[in-house]
């Protein structure tokens, strides 16, 4: 397995879609540092700048300027918010990147039929499903890192610690989103081995995450729950509330959450693949 | 006796209502070249994924070197593979493609990748593209992927698929080289008789994902040379008659009334004349002979009168 994952990592170095990949993550982190909008480049639908407090005079200012400079201007002479933070908050963003880490260590392998090569050697179907699951977490693992201490590091340079939370938050937070985020990647990987093509893959990940939405909007509205209840448990708002201070009880129903994700997606995907002929 | 390097027991594959594989029983012994032949759709690669394991078989069983079905993930690391059309990744170079697999099959000694490589005469291609080869060239990396590993059996599908003639003669002479060489065993598939041929000496003739014939080079020779075939009530008293009349041993002895004479084939009625004179019966004497094709045709047409 290990030369498995050892191969993976060799084959996926040597294109170029990771590193167009991460100057896009870097890309984004440098812009939301820059114009000081943690999620509100991205994805985000979520309000996770809830704990920034403007005054009306500032507010009002910042309505009234275009100018990304003088935007920075006002914000660093009146505001004072966690930025690293609130980016850790929007992290939902890495979905896409997940997406992408995905389809190259394991879609292509499927849709190219270049697994067969593998899978009709010494490598049974459990080692393959097992190796391409961990080298997705390892590859989501140095994404989420990245992610989270290059927004730290390009934060406390770009706006000072006026906006910074300090390196220990932003571990802590790092470690309580973990769970989560390999939930999603385990999805992921989950969807990956059902639907093998890249274009069946790419069409129901892509839309995925609204489609949860819109989904628990739709239950709610049918059984008259409160949707924002429900909500409190879908995949953004729940990076989204884990930076902001959240409850023992949260925490931990989160984390529990996460580790489901994990095992349950984990076990549909290896049972379909089993049984599944490889083209 | 040789060992048995790949045996199936009643294997069958089932997609729905339709049975890809039935009931197959073939035998591969250490040091064969195994032809497999038969029409598109007949089953050959269904056959080869099932033993290979990227497809579940619906009944039966198989052996790996006469391993256990627990034993079967181990067995199939000597086992060497080109299953349908060459599967690499497009963005890589002939030699990462291969280093990937080095990699991930453990082999340290990365010169194994020259090695494989100058077998299918790759070398100079190998700084070039995956999606950058031709056909021919795609065709070749697959088989070097085959034999990057030593393996002891090698399984290709079609091989020859889309090689110029130069290609095919270099592929055979290789796979020749590798069976009397090294003594690895291979099963090869093909829809081109001639071709497979040249290369096997055991031949499997499937349909309809039935086994139809299975037979040996000297077997299925013996069934298409051209002969004069001899139908008579006593075989003993004519192989006398040919022996001291005709003064010929090139013959065979089919059943109790028929006898193949391989000599004489334009002058059948002075082997006629010559029994008459010794007072033996013969029920009918005439002319037979098929090319490779014909005999297939008319397996084909045995097991399935509407073709």
């Amino acid at each position: 397995m290990l030369n498995m994952i050892k191969a993976d990592f060799y084959r996926i170095f040597k294109g170029k879609s990771i590193y167009i990949a991460l100057i896009i993550l870097l890309s984004l982190i440098s812009l939301s540092c820059f114009t000081m909008s943690p999620g509100h480049i991205g994805i985000v639908a979520t309000d996770d700048t809830s704990d920034v407090v403007y005054d009306e005079e500032l507010n009002q200012k910042l309505s009234d300027t275009n100018s990304i400079i003088e935007t920075r201007r006002l914000v660093k002479e009146y505001g004072s918010y966690p930025i690293d933070k609130l980016q850790l908050g929007a992290n939902i963003n890495l979905y896409y990147f997940f997406i992408i880490i995905v389809a190259i260590v394991l879609v292509t392998d499927l849709s190219t039929s270049t697994a067969k090569n593998t899978l009709s050697s010494a490598i049974s179907r459990k080692r393959y499903y097992a190796s391409k699951l961990i080298t997705c977490l390892l590859l989501g693992t140095g994404l989420i890192l990245i992610n989270n201490y290059v927004s730290y590091f390009l934060n406390l340079i770009m706006n000072g610690s006026k906006f910074s939370s300090g390196i220990l938050e932003i571990t802590k937070l790092t470690l309580l989103q973990l769970p989560i985020l390999y939930g999603i990647i385990s999805l992921l990987v989950c969807l990956g081995f059902c639907f093998k093509k890249s274009a069946n893959f790419n069409s129901i990940t892509i839309p995925l995450i609204i489609l949860i939405q819109l989904i628990i909007m739709g239950i709610a509205s049918l059984f008259h729950f409160d949707a924002s209840q429900l909500l409190n448990y879908e995949l953004q708002y729940i990076l989204a509330n884990l930076v902001t201070n959240p409850t023992t009880a949260y925490l931990i129903k989160t984390t529990l959450l996460g580790l489901i994700y994990i095992v349950g997606f984990t076990t549909i995907g290896y049972t379909v693949f089993k049984k599944s002929e490889i083209k | 006796m040789n060992k048995t390097v790949l045996k199936t027991i009643n294997l069958t594959k089932k997609y729905k209502d339709f049975t890809a594989l039935d009931h197959v029983n073939i035998t591969i012994h250490k040091g064969d070249i195994y032809g497999l032949i038969g029409r598109n759709g007949a089953g050959k690669t269904t056959l080869m994924k099932t033993v290979t394991t990227l497809t579940e078989k619906s009944e039966g069983s198989f052996q790996l070197f006469e391993s256990t079905p627990e034993e079967l993930t181990e067995s199939k690391r000597r086992i060497g593979c080109l299953i349908e059309s060459p599967a690499f990744f497009a963005n890589l170079t002939v030699a990462q493609n291969l280093k990937y697999y080095a990699i991930q099959k453990g082999i340290v000694d990365h010169r194994q990748i020259d090695q494989a490589l100058t077998l299918v005469d790759l070398t100079k291609q190998k700084n070039k593209k995956f999606k950058n080869l031709s056909l021919g060239m795609k065709q070749r990396l697959g088989i070097a992927l085959a034999i990057l590993d030593n393996p002891d059996f090698i399984i290709l599908d079609e091989p020859i698929n889309g090689l110029d003639p130069i290609g095919i003669k270099e592929i055979r002479d290789t796979l020749k080289k590798l069976n009397e060489e090294k003594g690895i065993t291979l099963l090869i598939s093909s829809h081109i008789l001639s071709e497979l041929y040249l290369l096997a000496n055991h031949f499997c003739f499937i349909e309809r994902g039935k086994v139809i014939k299975e037979l040996s080079k000297e077997e299925l020779d013996l069934e298409c040379s051209k002969c004069i075939v001899i139908q008579v009530k006593d075989t003993k008293k004519a192989t006398v008659a040919l022996e001291k009349e005709l003064h010929t041993t090139n013959y065979k002895v089919i059943d109790k009334q028929e006898i193949r004479l391989y000599d004489y084939l334009d002058n059948s009625a002075h082997v006629n004349k010559i029994l008459n004179k010794k007072e033996i019966d013969v029920i009918s004497i005439y002319e037979s002979g098929i090319s490779l094709e014909e005999y297939f045709d008319t397996l084909i047409k045995e097991e399935n009168p509407s073709c």
